[in-house]
């Protein structure tokens, strides 16, 4: 009982540092960890049991996650950036493993350990920024969900290593069948199971966990590590509506559980020497520098403009999790050392702090300036007491539409090149690039404009046009009250997007919204 | 981690505690019950698990968070005024238990020893079982739910008492009773410094420290956590039982706004390892001898299940309480309680009682808590029973008691709102006007602020909060969240239930799965914006030439 209350009080102590700095609660908890390792009051025996605990949550939430419905459109781009990614950095693993003098072995942890981006925090960021459910948002949601599958499957290629390729090409095989074992259980299992148990809170949530113990007691059956076979559990809770089931009844358990593997990780971490210490911060220097030009490639490729590309590559900078989960199972398996183990440890603290400082529009910007793309070129004859509209995907459709039939100038400004040939096609002049890029908007003329009116998501980014307007009025987008406050403050002219759907609800529900299961609308 | 044996043991504990529970539902058989068979199933039937430390502490910590979670329920005030009767009734059971039990046993031709073990272990209720059961009831806040809490409060001071006692006892340096003495004051007065401590804490720390964290709900659980268990390690530490060191972290945590956010998040954590704190409660019981012991178990079970009750309801009805509430409380107390066996181990293993003495209390334990948990649970049937075969008419209790029940405020035919961004802030604002009944529901209670109509902070998700909400109740279900599988889940839930749904389409590609999950109604904030964009435009007069 101590040594738990030790456990939550460090557990307390890095979330209430992380909550003061602002950071990821990751790696505080880590640290919090560290602290108690060195006051040495925590016995090693119950450190261990929440640790394998802990890790079993992580790992089976993780695979409770992993609803490819989440990333909708943005599915092959995903794949396309996550696989880019994971293979480049891998390799960039592999490579510093061996120069490092790791051997090959222990390099393939390093791989493994490198190549991923942490869910936890990136998908709380994008939370944060409510930039989720944009595009480029869905898409690093499913290099995320991607990458974490493609750990797990490799771990055992990693823990079978050593015993030669039959033994892995075995490892793969197996894995691929409790794959489909949870395919299956995801289609027909569980279905049955929540509709028996459904009801009842209680029984609902032991039948989770049961279910949970029995997968991973089957992939102990045949040889696989423990989190493959809660990955696959969690996988085969992931369909709608029995995720979201099975997140309400196990939202706190796997909390609390989760804090302390963070916390009992970091109390089995020592102090690193100087050597391992700089081993540790070279790598996080590899993944930091490697990843945001990476992925940008990628992302470009795959349809994507510069800016939201160098912004998931800024986001995705940071090792994951799973990297530590990687590092625990190489521990064990004695592949590799505890030291080796501290140096991805020590990667994945630096990396995971510094993310929210490296995923910002400001170096997001400047990363632009490098960038070697086609510059828009200048209109001719440049336009005069037009209508600027920053935006011309669907949001602006409505409005191009009656502008076009009233026969009035538009230039419409954005930077989807398949956006912009629809645009051309129809005979509208257009200028490809950021809305937030001064030059861009210079060439599309705002300081002659009659107007501007903006329909991009963000307030942020409206922030340019706005100061670069003069006296020409800027009609913009906002959903919020404290959206709209900023635009005003600035001279904009703020549409309240909120209100307009609520005055169209309350006409609804003053006609007489439907009584229960009544008349459908 | 080499061997994961913990995980193991707990993955075969809880994977039976699921079988067996999802087995008995259709018999209506109580979870708790299930458990104890299902650990009967793992230990003493096949032998396949003993309890080892890690499972030991596992189920330590689920006794923690049922208290915890009393304490969190109740408050000082509510505890008071059942303060009389309780103490009154948990001490006069005690006495007539114990008395009663000693007579039967020596009745029952075993010797003195024996019976002073027997009647002890046969003196005590157990607290966890009928807490547990009484929040499956959701009747922790009814009266008799709080008297009933109130005397197994008093009852676990008389065990501490009894502890120390034996303690002193045992020891190799036979203390005297001046030592005996020291340590009792010790331990009360631990006590005292635990209570000035919560009551301290809750009228100026927590407030101001929680209100900090408030808006995170995971930093929030775990300073909760945190604070309950530094509570039982220091009720550990001056020799007082674990239930009351997290009871009174809970009530110092009872007054704050989120007490009952809280509340939801600690529950099915509380539930996991309750699950494993009875199966191994079945695990450890011992029945070698029951053989030959089977009729004076059943006797004294019988002793327990009805006598028990009898001393009690003639008690709290003196007291002046209603029939009804007389009989609710008094059959909370129709079982022995574990710690029974722990006393009886101890007393095995001072060499004063032999094993076969173990599987009496085995049985009498078994038999105790099936048939009284039972009794707790369809109290109110057996009540009308009772009632109508004039059996309750000795005590001469008050009649209409339906007073003493708490007001079960719920609402009826109301609007919830969830989300308290710029739209739904307007919308509650708006019907609220219109004279409509709003419930706004948010995870932030900083979002909570400042609104016209009663409010609920929790997370939606959560089936527990839309059912505090009053789901099936209302009039219609509107979120006005950014959240994707938040509105996906919010509409499932609420047409599965036939309640219609308006709901927050905020991306196109949204749609066609809202329509399909059966909204009734859709918030399509972004194409009804954009008609407010071209009225302003039309307005600053872009169509002029």
């Amino acid at each position: 009982m101590t040594a738990l209350a030790f456990l939550l009080v460090a557990a307390s102590l890095g979330h209430a540092v992380s909550r003061w700095l602002n950071l990821p609660a990751i790696p505080f908890l880590i640290l919090g960890g560290l602290l108690l390792s060195l006051a040495g009051v925590t016995p090693a025996g119950f450190l261990e049991d929440a640790l394998v605990l802990g890790l079993t949550f992580l790992v089976f939430l993780a695979g409770l996650e992993l609803n490819p419905g989440r990333v909708k459109r943005q599915r092959r781009a995903a794949v396309f950036v996550g696989l880019g990614q994971f293979l480049v950095l891998a390799a960039s693993g592999f490579g510093a493993g061996m120069l490092l003098g790791f051997s090959t072995q222990a390099s393939l942890y390093v791989a493994l350990a490198v190549s991923a981006s942490s869910t936890l925090v990136v998908v709380r960021l994008l939370q944060r920024r409510r930039q989720l459910f944009e595009p480029f948002g869905r898409m690093v949601l499913g290099v995320l969900l991607l990458q974490d599958a493609l750990i797990i499957v490799l771990i055992p290629v990693a823990v079978l290593f050593s015993q030669g390729t039959t033994a892995v090409l075995v490892g793969l095989l197996v894995t691929a069948g409790l794959a489909l074992l949870s395919w299956v259980s995801l289609r027909w299992i569980v279905p049955f199971l929540v509709a028996k148990t459904q009801g009842d809170g209680e029984t609902f949530l032991l039948s989770v966990l049961g279910f949970l113990f029995l997968f991973m007691g089957v992939s102990h059956l045949v040889g696989l590590p423990l989190v493959v076979g809660a990955f696959f559990a969690g996988m085969a809770l992931s369909a709608f509506p029995v995720n979201g089931l099975v997140r309400g009844q196990l939202a706190s358990v796997s909390d609390f559980f989760v804090a302390l593997f963070f916390t009992a990780l970091g109390a089995f971490l020592s102090l690193p020497s100087a050597g391992v210490f700089l081993q540790g911060l070279g790598l996080a220097l590899l993944v930091m520098v490697v990843t945001p030009p990476v992925v940008a490639f990628f992302a470009e490729r795959a349809g994507f403009s510069a800016r939201p590309g160098i912004f998931s590559g800024f986001l995705l900078s940071q090792t994951s999790e799973f990297s530590l989960v990687v590092g625990l199972q190489g521990m064990v398996m004695g592949h590799i050392s505890q030291d080796t183990f501290t140096v991805i440890a020590l990667a994945t603290l630096v990396t995971m702090t510094l993310t929210p400082f490296l995923a910002t529009d400001y170096l997001t910007w400047k990363l632009l300036d490098f960038h070697p793309g086609t510059r828009a070129t200048d209109l001719d004859p440049p336009p005069d007491d037009h209508i600027v509209l920053l935006g011309g995907g669907s949001n602006g459709q409505a409005l191009l539409e009656e502008l076009s039939l009233a026969a009035h100038e538009v230039v419409v400004v954005d930077d989807d090149p398949v956006i912009i040939s629809f645009l051309e096609e129809s005979g509208i002049r257009t200028v490809r690039g950021d809305v937030t890029d001064f030059e861009v908007l210079r060439m599309a003329g705002v300081s002659r404009a009659r107007m501007v009116v903006s329909t991009v998501r963000r307030p942020e980014d409206v922030g340019p046009v706005l100061a670069m307007a003069g006296g020409t009025p800027v009609l913009a987008r906002a959903f919020n009250v404290e959206d709209a406050e900023w635009i005003r403050e600035r001279g904009g002219e703020p549409i309240l997007f909120s209100d307009a759907a609520a005055d169209e609800f309350l006409a609804w529900f003053d006609a007489g919204c439907p009584a229960e299961d009544g008349d459908g609308t | 981690m080499s061997d994961a044996t913990f995980l193991r043991e707990l993955g075969f504990i809880i994977l039976a505690a699921a079988i067996f529970s999802v087995a008995a539902r259709p018999a209506r058989i109580p979870s708790l019950v299930a458990y104890i068979f299902a650990g009967l199933f793992l230990g003493p039937v096949t032998g396949f698990l003993t309890v080892s430390e890690a499972v030991h502490l596992a189920s330590e910590v689920g006794i923690a968070l049922l208290l915890f979670l009393v304490g969190l329920e109740l408050s000082l005030e509510k505890i008071k005024d059942v303060g009389k009767v309780a103490v009154a009734a948990g001490l006069g059971q005690v006495v007539f238990t114990a008395a009663g039990g000693f007579v039967l046993s020596m009745a029952l031709s075993f010797s003195p020893m024996e019976s002073l073990f027997i009647a002890t272990a046969l003196t005590f209720s157990s607290t966890v079982v009928v807490v547990k059961l009484l929040d499956q009831k959701g009747d922790l806040d009814a009266l008799y739910g709080r008297i009933a809490v109130g005397i197994f409060l008093v009852q676990d001071l008389v065990v501490i008492v009894v502890l120390t006692v034996l303690a002193g006892l045992g020891r190799q340096e036979a203390q005297g009773a001046v030592g005996v003495g020291a340590n009792l004051a010790l331990a009360f007065g631990g006590m005292a410094l635990l209570l000035a401590l919560a009551a301290a804490a809750s009228r100026w720390v927590l407030p101001r420290l929680l209100a900090w964290v408030a808006h995170s709900p995971e930093i929030l659980f775990t300073w909760s956590l945190t604070w309950c268990f530094l509570f039982v390690l220091g009720a550990e530490k001056m020799q007082l039982s674990l239930e009351i060191g997290a009871f009174l972290a809970g009530i110092s945590l009872a007054q704050l706004p989120y007490n009952h956010e809280m509340r939801r998040r600690v529950h099915p954590l509380m539930n996991f390892f309750i699950a494993v704190f009875f199966v191994s409660l079945g695990i450890q019981m011992e029945f070698s001898a029951a053989r030959e012991y089977w009729l004076p178990g059943l006797i004294l079970s019988l002793f327990v299940l009805v006598g028990n009750p009898f001393i009690f309801m003639w008690i709290i009805a003196r007291a002046g309480f209603g029939e009804r509430t007389s009989f609710r409380t008094s059959v909370t107390v129709a079982q022995i309680s574990e710690f029974s066996f722990i006393f009886a181990a101890m007393g095995m293993g001072a060499g004063l009682i032999q094993d076969s003495i173990l599987s009496l209390i085995g049985i009498v334990g078994l038999v105790t808590i099936a048939v009284s948990a039972y009794m707790i649970l369809y109290a109110d049937p057996l009540y009308e029973y009772c009632r109508r075969w004039g059996l309750l008419k000795m005590f001469r209790a008050r009649k209409g008691d339906e007073a003493e029940e708490p007001e079960r405020a719920s609402l009826s035919g109301h609007v919830i709102i969830v989300g308290m961004n710029s739209l739904g802030r307007r919308l509650a604002r708006e019907l609220t006007e219109r004279g409509e009944t709003v419930l706004a529901v948010d995870s932030d209670p900083r979002k909570l602020a400042d609104l016209p109509c009663p409010t609920l902070l929790g997370n939606a998700e959560h089936a527990s909060v839309l059912d505090e909400a009053g789901l099936d109740q209302a009039r219609l279900l509107v979120s006005a969240l950014h959240i994707e599988e938040a509105n996906n889940i919010l509409t499932h839930r609420a047409r599965a239930r036939g309640i219609p749904v308006s709901v927050h389409a905020f991306e196109v590609s949204h749609v066609p799965e809202l329509l399909a999950l059966g909204a009734n109604h859709l918030l399509v904030a972004r194409d009804l914006g954009a008609e407010r964009l071209l009225e302003a435009v039309q307005k600053h007069g872009a169509f002029q030439p």
